[in-house]
C-alpha cells in the first residue's frame, strides 16, 4: 500500500476498450511454420529446468520488458538463486495494455508459463503484477484476484508504478521479473517447440476506430496494424510505445513492430503549438518520482552549464517524462534530460578516448 | 521553446501557464471589485494604468531583446493587477506608471525575465514607489468618499491605523470597520475576509504551494500574539497588525510568486519562515509603514541559497538511503545463504 504516498501523477488511464476486447491476431503466413527441432518432449511436468532454459534459447524468445533473452535471464535468476519470479503485466502507461490483456485472455498459457519459468529458475515463489491506478474506475473490465491459480499482486499508487514494483516484492527475497507476454512464448515454445515470431501490441489512440490488443508477426507496420483496426481519421503523429515514454515513428509505412514496441498509438495533433518560457512554479520538482529538482536540470541544460548537472544528480532521472506532463509551460523537460544525458556521456568517451 | 514536432510525453496536463497565472488574475478580481466599492472608478482606472503600462512595456523589453513575444504570457498582468492595490486609491497617475514600469524594466528583465527574475517585481515596483513619493503612496482618502476619477488629489487625505502602530500607539478604529476594511488604507487590500476568500481559492486550485504561505502565516500570526509591539492584548494586536498591514496580502500574492519561489518543499518553508523574520524585524526596526514589501525583497535573495542546500541535503539524503537499502539486502541474501 505504500505505493499510495508516492510521489507521480495520477493519469487517466485509457485502457477501454482495447483492454476489454478479446485478443486478436494478425499473423502473416509464415507463422505456421516456425517450429524448431528437439527431441524434448512437448510436456512441461517432464522437462528439467536446464531443458526449460534449452528450449526457450531454442525459441529465441526475446523478453518484451527489457529486451534481454529470456534463457540468459532464466539462466541469470538460476545461478543468483532468486526466490521469487513476478510475471510483469503492470502496464502503467496509459493506452497500453499490451500486458495486461493477453494476461486475462490467455490464463492458461500465461500462468503455465510463469510455472515454468520458475521451474526453470528452481522453484521459487509466483506472482503476477498488475498496476492499480488511484484513477482506474475507467476499467471496465473486473481483474481476478488470481490466473490459474497464481497470485495476483496490485502494484498501488501514481505512475511511474514500473519502476518501483521491484521494492514490492524485495521483502519477499531477489525477485526477477519476467514480461506477461514472453512467458506466453515460453508456453509454446515448450507444448508447440515454437518460434517466437510474434509479439503483443496494443492498437489505440484518438485516431484508432476499434482500439484493440493484438498478436501480429514480428515486422509488420503500423500503417499494416491501423488497416486491421481501421482508422476514425488521418493521425496526427503515430506512437511507438507508451503515450508517455514512447517515440515517434516518422515512417508508419515502413517501420517494423517488434517486441518491445508494445503499443502502436494513433493520435491526434490536439495540442495547440503554443509557447510558453518556464514560469519557475516548481511543479516538476513536486511530482519527480526520484525526487529530483528537474527545473534546475533543465536551466542549467539550457545555460549549457552541464558541469552543475552531477550536481542535481540528472543521471538518476528514469525518463518518465512526469516532468513534462505537469510543466504548466509545457516544456519538454524529459526530452532535453534524455538529450543532455547522451551528450554528458559522448563527453565522457571523449575523454576517455584522449 | 518553440515545439514543433510533439515530445513524449504525447498526454500532457491540461493545465498551462495561462491557466495558472489566469488563476491568480482571478483571485485578484475580488480585491478590484472591493476597491471599486471604496474609491469608485479611480480604483480601476489606475488598475488599468497599471497593467497597461506593464504590458506594454513587457513587450517592448522583449521585443529589445531580440525574441518573439509570448503573447499568452500574462505574468505582466499579474504583476500591474498587484501594484496599485498596495497604493493608496488617491496616488497620482504617474507614480502607479512608474513602479509598475520599474517592477517590468528594471527589475523583470534586467534580472533574467520571466520565472527567473532575482526579485520579485511586484514588490520592488512598490518599494521603488514607496521610496520615492512616500507621501502620496502612504497618504489616504476616507473610504466613499469618491475620489475624483482623474487628475491630482490633495485634499481630505491622512494617513491610516499602519501609521497609528508604527508610531506604537494603538488606532482607534472601530473593530468591526477594520474587519470589513472601512478605513484609511490601500485601496485594495484592507478587506481581510475578502483576502482570506483568495488564499483558499488559489490554494484550492493548486496555483499556489501550501509550504511558504504556511511559515509565513504561521510564525506572523505566533509573533503577532505573542509580542505586540503596541500595548495592546495578544488577539487584539493580531486583529489590528493583520487588518492594517500588507503582509496578508504580500503572503498570498507576492510570496508565492513563482519566480522567485525556491522549487523545492523544504526550501519553501524556510524561505516563509525567513520572509515573516524580516517582516518582524522591520517592523520593529524599520523606518516606514508597511514593511513587506521590502522583507521580501530582501528575502528574495536567498531564494536559490535555500534551494542549493535543499538540494545539497537531499543529495547526502539518497545516498544513505541507497547505501542502506543494498546494504540491507546484501545482509538478507547472507542470511539466506
Ligand atoms: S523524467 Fe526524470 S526528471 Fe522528469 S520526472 Fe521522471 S525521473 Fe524526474
Ligand atoms: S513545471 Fe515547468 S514551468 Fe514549472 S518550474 Fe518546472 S519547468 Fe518551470
Amino acid at each position: 500500500m505504500a505505493g499510495n504516498f508516492t510521489r507521480g501523477i495520477i493519469l487517466e488511464q485509457r485502457k477501454e476498450p482495447a483492454l476489454r476486447r478479446k485478443l486478436r491476431t494478425f499473423l502473416n503466413a509464415n507463422y505456421a511454420g516456425m517450429l524448431f527441432d528437439s527431441d524434448l518432449p512437448y510436456d512441461g511436468a517432464a522437462l528439467s529446468g536446464e531443458q526449460i532454459i534449452e528450449l526457450a534459447k531454442l525459441a529465441r524468445i526475446v523478453d518484451e520488458r527489457d529486451g534481454v533473452f529470456l534463457h540468459e535471464k532464466l539462466e541469470k535468476a538460476r545461478q543468483m538463486k532468486i526466490e521469487v519470479v513476478v510475471g510483469d503485466a503492470i502496464d502503467d502507461e496509459p493506452y497500453v495494455s499490451s500486458q495486461m490483456n493477453p494476461l486475462l485472455f490467455m490464463q492458461k498459457e500465461t500462468g503455465e508459463g510463469l510455472r515454468l519459468a520458475a521451474k526453470a529458475v528452481g522453484n521459487p515463489k509466483i506472482y503476477f503484477a498488475i498496476y492499480k491506478n488511484l484513477s482506474d474506475m475507467d476499467l471496465k473490465t473486473k481483474l481476478p484476484k488470481d490466473i490459474d491459480g497464481v497470485e495476483i499482486r496490485r502494484i498501488h499508487g501514481r505512475y511511474p508504478a514500473e519502476f518501483r514494483t521491484m521494492d514490492d516484492f524485495d521483502s519477499d527475497g531477489p525477485t526477477v521479473m519476467i514480461g506477461v507476454c514472453s512467458l506466453i512464448h515460453l508456453y509454446r515454445a515448450v507444448y508447440e517447440h515454437r518460434i517466437q515470431s510474434t509479439c503483443f501490441v496494443t492498437v489505440a489512440g484518438g485516431c484508432v476506430a476499434n482500439p484493440m490488443n493484438l498478436e501480429v508477426s514480428i515486422g509488420m507496420t503500423p500503417t499494416h496494424l491501423f488497416e486491421r483496426c481501421g482508422l476514425a481519421e488521418d493521425p496526427g503523429y503515430v506512437v511507438i510505445g507508451g503515450s508517455m515514454t514512447g517515440e515517434i515513428c516518422e515512417d508508419p509505412d515502413n517501420y517494423p513492430v517488434g517486441t518491445m514496441s508494445r503499443a502502436v498509438l494513433a493520435l491526434r495533433d490536439e495540442e495547440k503549438k503554443r509557447r510558453y518560457r518556464c514560469i519557475g512554479c516548481g511543479r516538476c520538482a513536486e511530482v519527480c518520482p526520484e525526487n529530483l529538482t528537474p527545473f534546475y536540470i533543465n536551466r542549467y541544460i539550457e545555460l549549457e552549464k552541464y558541469q552543475e548537472l552531477a550536481f542535481y544528480d540528472i543521471h538518476r532521472c528514469i525518463g518518465c517524462g512526469t516532468c513534462s506532463y505537469i510543466c504548466p509551460a509545457k516544456i519538454d523537460i524529459a526530452e532535453n534530460i534524455k538529450l543532455a544525458v547522451a551528450e554528458l556521456r559522448r563527453r565522457r568517451r571523449q575523454k576517455e578516448g584522449d | 521553446m518553440l515545439q514543433n514536432e510533439p515530445k513524449a510525453p504525447y498526454v500532457r496536463n491540461r493545465d498551462s501557464a495561462f491557466t495558472v497565472m489566469m488563476d491568480v488574475v482571478v483571485a485578484l478580481l475580488p480585491l478590484y471589485f472591493m476597491a471599486f466599492y471604496f474609491y469608485g472608478l479611480r480604483a480601476l482606472m489606475l488598475g488599468l494604468a497599471s497593467v497597461a503600462a506593464a504590458v506594454i512595456s513587457d513587450l517592448a523589453c522583449v521585443l529589445l531583446e531580440g525574441k518573439r513575444p509570448y503573447p499568452r504570457d500574462i505574468s505582466s498582468v499579474v504583476t500591474g493587477m498587484i501594484l496599485p492595490l498596495m497604493m493608496s486609491a488617491a496616488t497620482p497617475y504617474y507614480v502607479v506608471v512608474s513602479a509598475s514600469v520599474f517592477a517590468i524594466v528594471l527589475v523583470k528583465h534586467v534580472f533574467g525575465g520571466v520565472g527567473q527574475s532575482a526579485f520579485n517585481p511586484a514588490a520592488a515596483g512598490f518599494a521603488f514607489a514607496a521610496a520615492c513619493w512616500p507621501s502620496q503612496v502612504f497618504s489616504y482618502p476616507a473610504p466613499f468618499s469618491s475620489p475624483a476619477p482623474f487628475g491630482a488629489i490633495t485634499e481630505g487625505l491622512a494617513s491610516g491605523p499602519a501609521w497609528s502602530l508604527f508610531q506604537g500607539g494603538v488606532p482607534t478604529n472601530d473593530i468591526l470597520d477594520l474587519l470589513l476594511g472601512k478605513f484609511l488604507g490601500p485601496m485594495g487590500l484592507t478587506n481581510i475576509l475578502v483576502l482570506a476568500t483568495c488564499l483558499f481559492y488559489l490554494l484550492f486550485r493548486g496555483a499556489i504551494g501550501w509550504q511558504a504561505p504556511a511559515a509565513f502565516f504561521g510564525i506572523m500570526v505566533v509573533a503577532m500574539m505573542l509580542f505586540p509591539r503596541i500595548p495592546e492584548s495578544g488577539p487584539m494586536s493580531l486583529v489590528y497588525e493583520s487588518t492594517a498591514g500588507m503582509w496578508i496580502f504580500g503572503g498570498i500574492f507576492m510570496l508565492n510568486e513563482p519566480g522567485t519561489l525556491p522549487k523545492r518543499s523544504s526550501s519553501r518553508i524556510a524561505y516563509g519562515a525567513l520572509a515573516a523574520i524580516f517582516t518582524i524585524l522591520f517592523q520593529r526596526f524599520g523606518r516606514v509603514e508597511q514593511t513587506f514589501a521590502f522583507a521580501l525583497l530582501l528575502t528574495n535573495v536567498f531564494g536559490f541559497t535555500f534551494d542549493r542546500y535543499s538540494e545539497r541535503l537531499l543529495r547526502r539524503l539518497r545516498r544513505v538511503y541507497l547505501a542502506t537499502r543494498t546494504k540491507l539486502s546484501e545482509k538478507k541474501s547472507a542470511q539466506r545463504a
